[in-house]
């Protein structure tokens, strides 16, 4: 210890603060020392490398450091390094390996890529995402939609149609889903009866008087349901009429409620208000392969037709 | 000596010392409890109680400002008081305008915590205060330089020891930082709305160029400040080299204004720019260690105090991550790792490794070196400063981990490609991803808050019996005096 103390005393700055303040003078350590050059070749080679110094009114571009890349319409450019042109040449690559099956699939109809691994697995790959970015925002991530606000597309029932055109139609053009209300024009009873034979019509067991009323003014001139759901209630996918015979509800929550009389309020509540809903059109944000590849997607989510 | 020290209360202004020392734990147990609150926000997204007020965007900045500002802040005016005073052996300058520097400060604290929770800020990172309280955090800010460098001048000490440098720099850096950064027209008088007054890019660098500087000079140069004095103090040794200390000063204060750029990668700030503030970050990695260097080696000839001694614990350990976070920086801010980096928890983490390793650790350690000076006793617990040191040490392991973890983890997933050329996964998978790692970082924060917790009780209790001991001290002065009447 006072060997130590001897050394050190000698090193001190000789200044002393706050009663026993004190400073050693030692030398800067070697490794510290090389250390603070090493970054700075490092920092210079760094300089030559990527655009660094503005100079006047423009900047030092960096050298032997050219990105390469082809555009997406096909033009060759060379360019010094910099973040769009990486960025490209990023995209290139990804373009690259998606290439030759988006050339498949281009061709193909969607009975061939569902019969064929290879464009049916990339198909799957390339939808997982574009179906997560696009649509999941309302229809959700498995496409199970929210009961009440967006339809389900993960189940069998298809409002527009489950075939690939339908499907693919409402994609490219959106669609409005409307029902009129029914408040105005029908008194709460009738609202009531109707209801109550509309879930006869999935096979709940209601009182048969009443439903029969509701059949009455479902079918006849007074409600006019029939026009579009028609006679047998099983909906038309021309007009996006629901299907009301197969225990699917996709905006009465039926289903999750506990009891008969919040079954009826579910339906009765859908009457009197009518349905007003939209899908936008997808054709001018996403290109034709895509639009392809999502309904091929979406059409096996749920038991394409 | 012993003479100048029982005096030392009166010689120098203490009162100024204490008020920033207790607020500055108040700040800091509010501001850390705010951070495990969001932080469990993100875990469990049900804690926003559908309530604006208590939503993860208006809370943030709660919860930086509170801890920056509040708990930092406070704990900086305490010591570089405190320092400047024994260092120059002189009474601070003006106990009035000290004392505005105190109340402002606290009120701007506190003002700019309500004013978010009201969903008022001007969306600049660690600048959200509206124009008003910039204007009072201005004027308080001019009254500490004031103050500061007139008790310099009045220094009876021939040199001005290094601990001033890097508070000094601290201060003017952090006054021209603020006054710059927060150029902006109100709206119009009565509205607490501005328009800054950079456009574009030039705003988003001028932001950065103050938001790193805020870490450099609030978070980083005043913080070696407080270490160059409460180090060496605790460990009873000279400082290990005045010549790394007069190096590595320059060096951080000349290279620190450069690098904000690197927080900008990879967007549309130039790249000529961004290259710039990525290779001023790698030259800033010595002189930052030179800091740790001058710090650890000092503590060399004291290693078998860490034994016995806590507060030389969290001196080390802060040392320690300080060293491992300047290290992490420069290397986050090379354009190919930001490319990963950028936008996910590994920030987050790095900034805590900074600010709750180095920041908090560094000004605990202090305090409690501080702490029973100005209430002349002896700390109340010695076995709850171990406790906190452990709880903060393993919290500090626990949050940056998970962080690792969740920030690297979603950095690689965003930017994976399948063999298709496709996306990997998409955004919402990387989400789920980061639920774990949510919830250990939350448990890990609320171990560190726990810690700051039992320190604001030890340091109550410490304050009351400095208080007993000084009663029973008059009592016996009283009754001597008596007894010889």
């Amino acid at each position: 210890m006072s060997e130590e103390t001897q050394k050190q005393a000698v090193q001190t700055t000789g200044h002393a603060w706050d009663g026993d303040l004190q400073e050693f003078n030692n030398p800067l350590p070697r490794w510290w020392l090389w250390g603070f050059y090493a970054t700075v070749v490092f920092a210079v080679i760094y300089w030559v490398l990527y655009p660094a110094w503005p100079v006047g009114k423009g900047y030092t571009t960096g050298a032997f450091n050219d990105i390469e890349f082809t555009t997406a319409d096909g033009r060759e450019v060379v360019s010094h390094w910099n973040t769009r042109a990486l960025f490209y040449k990023e995209m290139e690559e990804a373009r690259t390996l998606q290439k030759p099956y988006l050339d498949q699939l281009k061709a193909a109809s969607y009975r061939e890529i569902a019969v064929d691994r290879d464009k049916s697995a990339f198909a799957y790959s390339m939808a997982k995402v574009l179906f997560a970015d696009n649509c999941a925002a309302c229809h959700q991530a498995g496409g199970a939609g929210i009961i009440g606000q967006y339809p389900n597309l993960a189940d069998d029932s298809w409002l527009w149609g489950g075939t690939y055109a339908r499907i693919e139609e409402t994609i490219r053009k959106g669609r409005h889903g409307f029902m009129p209300d029914f408040a105005d024009s029908l008194t709460p009873q009738q609202i009531d009866d109707v209801a109550t034979y509309v879930l006869s019509l999935s096979g709940i067991e209601v009182d048969a008087e009443q439903a029969a009323r509701g059949k009455a003014i479902f079918t006849g001139p007074e409600g006019g349901c029939f026009a579009c759901h028609t006679r047998e209630g099983t909906g038309m996918a021309a007009l996006g009429s629901a299907n009301l015979t197969d225990s699917i509800w996709t905006i009465a929550d039926v289903n999750g409620a506990e009891d008969l009389a919040g079954k009826k309020a579910a339906v009765r509540a859908v009457i009197a208000n009518g349905v007003k809903r939209e899908m936008p059109a997808w054709e001018n944000r996403l290109n034709d392969t895509e639009i392809r590849i999502l309904t091929f997607y979406v059409h096996q989510l749920g038991g394409g037709q | 000596m012993a003479a100048a020290s029982a005096s030392a209360g009166e010689q120098y202004n203490y009162d100024i010392v204490r008020k920033f020392t207790v607020m500055a734990l108040v700040w800091g147990v509010l501001g850390m409890l705010a951070g495990v609150y969001i932080a469990s926000e993100l875990a469990w997204p049900i804690l926003n109680l559908d309530n604006p007020a208590l939503t993860f965007g208006r809370l943030r900045p709660v919860h930086t400002t509170l801890v920056i500002f509040g708990f930092g802040g406070s704990a900086l005016f305490a010591t570089s008081y405190y320092v400047v005073q024994r260092t120059c052996q002189t009474r601070l300058f003006s106990d009035g305008l000290a004392n505005f520097t105190f109340w402002g400060w606290q009120l701007s604290v506190g003002l700019a915590a309500i004013s978010y929770m009201a969903g008022y800020t001007q969306a600049r990172e660690y600048a959200e205060m509206v124009w008003p309280i910039d204007l009072l955090i201005a004027v308080t800010w001019v009254a500490y330089l004031v103050v500061y460098v007139v008790t310099l001048t009045r220094r009876s000490q021939p040199h001005i020891y290094v601990a001033n440098w890097f508070f000094i720099a601290f201060i003017l850096a952090t006054a021209l930082l603020h006054i710059f950064n927060n150029m902006a027209v109100p709206v119009s008088f009565f509205s607490l709305e501005s328009y800054s007054l950079h456009a574009g890019v030039q705003d988003a660098m001028t932001q950065w160029w103050y938001g790193h500087n805020a870490v450099g000079f609030f978070l980083t140069a005043a913080f070696l400040g407080m270490m160059y004095y409460f180090v060496p103090k605790q460990a009873g040794r000279p400082v290990y080299s005045y010549r790394l200390s007069i190096i590595h000063f320059w060096a951080l204060i000349f290279l620190y204004m450069w690098v904000g750029g690197h927080h900008l990668h990879w967007t549309a700030l130039p790249d000529w720019t961004s290259t710039l503030a990525a290779t001023f970050s790698i030259l800033l990695l010595l002189p930052s260690w030179g800091g740790m260097i001058n710090g650890i080696m000092t503590l060399s000839g004291a290693w078998d105090k860490l034994r016995t001694d806590p507060v030389i614990r969290f001196m080390v350990v802060s040392l320690s991550f300080y060293g491992m976070s300047t290290f992490e920086g420069p290397l986050m801010s090379l354009k190919s790792v930001n490319a990963l980096s950028h936008y996910t928890d590994w920030t987050i983490g790095h900034v805590h490794s900074g600010a709750l390793g180095w920041v908090a650790m560094v000004s605990f350690g202090s305090l409690y070196h501080l702490v029973p000076r100005l209430w002349e006793t002896t700390m109340y617990s010695v076995r709850a400063i171990y406790l906190h040191f452990w709880l903060a040490t393993i919290g500090i392991v626990l949050y940056i981990s998970a962080m690792w973890v969740s920030g690297i983890g979603q950095g690689l997933m965003l930017r994976a490609f399948d063999e298709y050329g496709n996306l990997a996964y998409n955004f919402i998978e990387t989400v789920s991803f980061l639920h774990k790692p949510y919830v250990i970082r939350a448990f890990g924060g609320a171990l560190f808050v726990t810690g700051i917790i039992i320190m604001g009780w030890n340091v109550v209790m410490t304050i009351r019996k400095g208080r007993r001991e000084a009663a029973e001290i008059e009592a016996r002065i009283a009754a001597k005096m008596a007894a010889a009447s």
